[in-house]
């Protein structure tokens, strides 16, 4: 059974609040909104479906981590920045389902990513909203893949965009040759990537800037880096 | 049946005289053997007809079986399957078989299945099988992976296995052991039982019975004894010479590695007066400078000398195997990659560059040369460093006496279990029932528990400690009781995967503009900024980028590159080379002691280093273990020389740290070689007399070592292999890297997953115990702590660097420094040490 630990850091971005959760989602407080990124529901469904026996554990954990934050924040909406779905539909997603019976009125954005490959009318029934490429909710924008768009705008004035996709990672060299990498919140002066909010995810290391902030999930706590 | 009174015997004679030549005794005895209708092991060296002693005692026995027609009959159906760890020596193997054939008259067929066989000569097999099948442990299974094959099995009489010694203590050893027990097993079932013999084909290695035993161990299923098979040991006693390359000055203070380069002067010569001479190079990094200092020494070596290891493009490699047959090339620099395979006649010398690390890894290097029956091996060994040249006189001996390692059979290899259990169940599916006693037939699975088999039908049919609901774990299904794999893309995904080779990630390197080099780790080159030069089949390339899987760089004119360090060239030096090496330390002490003179020129020569290791400190005995207390600028250090490999040597340093750590709170950082290990740390370390018996003791080993050696870490790294044979992890589809990302995930996210979420899981258990038997040698660990725990501790306290240790601080200063900076460094150092005495 999943306990929500519920380590939270605030950081502000041009004047709003947003606090880091060490269970990998953020929470936009102005907004009450809940954003998280690259959940891949029914992922070990779909590799338990094509003979790869990944525990199913981790789903039904990643799972039951979302409602632990949806019920300690109650937040107005939940935004997820793509890589909500894994691939095709399998049972795993009946549990989702279920799931979102229970929090029927919550209003659900998706900003499609590109495991989101289900049919459109799929989520309507789902009650979810898609965004095909981009979503904008007062001065934020939401996009699943930062490098196109983020990354090359230079426009000052271009909206702060939280993205997700890369899986980011941060890693951290210790004494003697040891060195350990962790999941993390990577925020530039235009843009943030989120952690993978499923565990059954890898990282990739970002290399942050010094203006960059990096918050590294150790555990059940964040590390700001530098 | 009297051999000599058969008619296939008088015809096979016959041609040997036809050739002026007879058969061997060994020959002749295991031919009379597989007439006789028993199984055993051949242990004979290459190029002694070891091939003819088995596959002409399927021929004499087939004449013999069909006297008046044998030169008539065709399509006889598969009569002996010739299993060879090697796919390189099939098509020499075919044709050596072929001529015999022809020149027998007979009209057998000899066909080769391997990775190569196009799928046209497949079909035609599946069709019509050749009389005899050359094939690697991989093609067997995928037969048996393939609808009907029991009848293909039908007619077969005798199973060979080539090379059993390289393929006993390896998992395509299990995959062999495997493949037996269902050939055995099919024999219950067949339409016409006729019997069915297993011979293996060994090099000599110190377990010979043993594997033996592991070999015909399946016969247990036709109610036979494996204990009864038929040891046949050639009588051939090969002749090698072994000379060492002396260095015109001993250095005192030894360190690794960089002496062999300067001793190239001395190769030249070696070279130009061989007719072909093989250089064997421990690692591919160091081959690759040896090949350009060669080049560099000797301007007439250009085009006569070629570059061979495993990262060089297949192409490359065939043409220097081509060319060393015809004698076209002066000399090849190679590592392990020819240390099987094909002989090239003209081969007259061999070099070895530094440890062979073991006993019959040097003599089967040595014999590459001369190969041929009644000719001499000859090869060099080349130190580099002095104190090596101690290997080479415990390598002379350890010849002389036969002294050679042992190969320990794998027990309960579960991912080769799961992916056999698989094959079987995509051609005609299995009945447990049915083939647990098959399995349990093989070696391997001799011990396992009803439990641990249970687990493996629930993890291949239910996908491990799965929740009922909202599952739909597909790979094998239970139809009426018949283990099957019904879907078709989870076979054809199995069928691509069946094998237990697991290399690291390579990456293709190729030019901008076309042009295929080689291929390189993912983990070097990963560390490389675009601009950076190294160094690949003996070119210096500059890294551009990676594109799609490949290293795209361009030819690069800098005089400076690096050099990949491939992982995995590091063996730990063995237990029987370890032993000799005491042993010759021992002779050295006492020769010193009683001031004579001593047998072997290595030992005399290395005289004044043993001279100066005596005055600062000691020359540990054979019962002895030698421990040096050092205070330095860096520190305080601890320098312990069991002479047990480098594996060992890392656990053990782990343990002691833990163990210190529990006298007094201090940390340490370690260094280690094949001779000893060192701890350094920045206060005095509490070992002494009172307590040195109790920090190498063998009580709570395994406890300790779990607590102290960051386990974790290295089970990951062996969970890799263990997942990708097991079927958990999906490479993808030849060709088509892209498509099935959706099905990839690394080995390190299963490996953490599994941890949190299924941390009982049978492959994750086996990664465990493999990373105790096999990276931390825990037996040898063992034995080497008792081996302690009744010798002597001889505990010392030297006023500076001795002989013993200065390879080991080097080693451990090699970590900061980069290599022109820990040259001119060390260079220093050995001049004021030397200063100082």
């Amino acid at each position: 059974m999943y306990f929500c630990a519920l380590y939270l850091h605030r950081y502000d971005i041009r004047g709003q609040s947003l606090l880091l959760c060490a269970d990998r989602s953020l929470f936009w407080e102005e907004e009450q909104t809940l954003i998280v990124s690259d959940l891949h529901f029914g992922k070990t469904g779909h590799f338990r479906k094509s003979g790869i026996p990944a525990p199913q554990s981790v789903s039904r954990e990643d799972l039951q981590r979302l409602i632990a934050q949806l019920q300690f924040f109650k937040p107005r909406r939940l935004i997820v920045v793509g890589d909500m779905f894994h691939s095709v539909a399998n049972k795993e997603l009946d549990m989702f389902m279920r799931w979102r019976n229970d929090f029927s009125r919550l209003p659900v954005h998706l900003v499609k990513g590109n495991h989101d490959i289900l049919p459109g009318e799929w989520y309507k029934t789902a009650g979810i909203e898609i965004a095909e490429e981009m979503l904008q909710i007062a001065g934020f924008r939401f996009r699943h893949d930062p490098v196109d768009g983020a990354i090359t705008d230079n426009g000052d004035e271009a909206p702060y965009t939280f993205s997700g996709h890369i899986h980011p990672g941060i890693t951290i060299n210790g004494l003697g040759k040891q060195s350990l990498r962790f999941p993390c919140f990577y925020f530039t002066e235009r843009y943030c990537i989120l952690p993978a909010f499923s565990r059954f995810t890898g990282t990739v290391s970002v290399l942050p800037d010094k203006k960059d902030a990096t918050f590294a999930i150790v555990g059940q706590t964040l590390v700001k880096i530098r | 049946m009297n051999l000599q009174d058969t008619i296939g015997y008088k015809k096979v004679n016959a041609w040997f005289l036809s050739k002026n030549i007879s058969p061997f005794r060994f020959q002749e005895e295991t031919w009379q053997h597989i007439l006789n209708g028993q199984s055993g092991l051949v242990n004979a060296p290459t190029g002694c007809g070891k091939t003819f002693s088995v596959f002409l005692g399927a021929v004499i026995d087939f004449i013999n079986r069909h006297p008046k027609d044998f030169t008539t009959r065709s399509g006889n159906g598969l009569q002996l399957i010739w299993i060879t760890p090697l796919r390189a020596l099939a098509k020499d193997l075919a044709r050596a078989m072929e001529e015999v054939i022809g020149e027998l008259g007979l009209q057998w067929k000899v066909g080769i299945r391997n990775g190569d066989t196009p799928t046209g000569e497949r079909q035609k097999q599946k069709q019509r099988m050749p009389e005899t099948l050359i094939i690697t442990p991989e093609s067997m299974h995928l037969l048996l992976a393939q609808k009907g094959y029991p009848l293909l099995f039908d007619s077969l009489r005798l199973i060979a296995v080539d090379e059993w010694h390289e393929l006993l203590g390896s998992k395509r050893g299990v995959q062999v052991e495997l493949a037996i027990t269902r050939l055995i097993g099919l024999r219950k079932t067949a339409t016409r039982p006729i019997p069915l013999n297993i011979w293996g084909i060994s090099a000599t290695i110190g377990n010979l019975e043993q594997a033996q035993q592991v070999l015909l161990s399946p016969l247990q299923l036709t109610g036979r004894k494996p204990s009864q098979g038929k040891l046949v040991r050639a009588a051939i006693d090969k002749a090698i010479t072994i000379e060492s390359i002396f260095p015109d000055e001993i250095e005192k203070y030894p360190w690794a590695g960089h002496l062999g380069l300067k001793l190239i002067k001395k190769v030249v010569p070696i070279i130009q007066n061989s007719k072909t001479t093989l250089l064997f190079i421990n690692t591919r990094g160091m081959s690759e400078r040896w090949y350009q200092a060669l080049l560099d020494e000797s301007e007439d070596l250009a085009g006569a000398i070629a570059l061979h290891h495993g990262s060089i493009d297949r192409e490359t490699r065939t043409w220097v195997e081509e060319a060393l047959h015809s004698g076209a090339l002066k000399a090849v620099v190679c590592t392990a990659s020819l240390d099987l395979g094909v002989d090239f006649r003209p081969v007259e010398t061999v070099i070895q560059v530094g440890s062979p690390k073991g006993v019959a890894r040097f003599l089967q290097r040595a014999g590459r040369s001369g190969h041929r029956p009644g000719e001499t091996s000859k090869i060099y060994f080349l130190p580099t460093h002095s104190l090596e040249l101690a290997e080479a006189a415990a390598l002379k001996e350890a010849k002389d006496i036969n002294f050679i390692e042992s190969r320990v059979p794998f027990v309960l290899c579960f991912d080769v279990l799961i992916q056999y259990l698989c094959t079987l169940a995509i051609s005609e599916g299995f009945r447990p029932d049915e083939i647990l006693p098959e399995v349990r037939s093989a070696y391997c699975f001799s011990e396992i528990a009803d439990e641990e088999w249970q687990e493996i039908l629930h993890f291949i049919t239910k996908g491990g400690n799965a929740l009922q609901q909202y599952d739909e774990f597909r790979k094998v299904e239970s139809i009426d009781g018949l283990y099957k794999i019904t879907s078709r893309k989870i076979a054809m995904r199995h069928r691509m995967h069946i094998g237990v080779i697991v290399s690291d990630p390579m990456l293709k390197v190729k030019f901008l503009s076309g042009g295929y080099i080689g291929m390189i780790e993912e983990y070097f080159i990963s560390r490389l900024q675009p601009g950076d030069t190294f160094t690949l089949s003996g070119r210096n390339l500059e890294f551009v980028m990676i594109k799609d899987m490949t290293v795209i760089v361009r030819k690069s004119n800098a005089s400076k590159s690096i050099i990949p360090s491939w992982n995995g060239g590091r063996l730990p030096l063995s237990s029987s080379l370890g032993i000799m090496l005491r042993k010759k330390f021992n002779e050295a002490a006492a020769a010193l002691e009683q001031g004579k003179k001593h047998g072997d020129k290595e030992i005399r020569v290395l005289q004044p280093l043993f001279e100066l290791q005596r005055r600062l400190s000691y020359i540990p005995k054979e019962q002895e273990l030698l421990i040096e207390h050092i205070e330095t600028r860096d520190g305080y250090h601890l320098f312990v020389y069991p002479f047990e490999g480098r594996l060992v040597h890392e656990a053990l340093a782990a343990l002691l740290a833990y163990r210190l750590s529990r006298i007094a709170p201090i940390t340490f950082s370690f260094a280690m070689n094949d001779y000893g290990l060192e701890l350094l740390s920045d206060q005095p370390i509490p070992l002494d007399d009172s307590n040195a018996a109790e920090l190498f003791s063998a009580d709570h080993l395994l406890a300790d070592i779990q607590r102290s050696v960051n386990s974790a870490e290295m089970t990951k790294r062996k969970f890799r292999d263990i997942a990708v044979i097991g079927g958990l992890i999906f490479q993808g589809y030849p060709g088509e890297y892209k498509k099935a990302r959706h099905l990839q995930s690394s080995a390190s996210l299963l490996f953490q997953v599994f941890n949190e979420y299924d941390n009982q899981n049978l492959l994750l258990r086996q990664a465990y115990n493999e990373v105790m038997e096999q990276q931390m040698e825990e037996r040898r660990l063992r034995e080497m702590l008792n081996r302690i725990g009744a010798s002597q501790i001889v505990i010392t306290y030297p006023q500076q660097l001795t002989p013993f240790c200065f390879p080991l601080k080097v080693d451990s200063l090699r970590e900061n420094l980069s290599s022109e900076k820990l040259e001119d460094r060390v260079k220093r150092m050995q001049e004021q040490l030397a200063k100082q005495v």
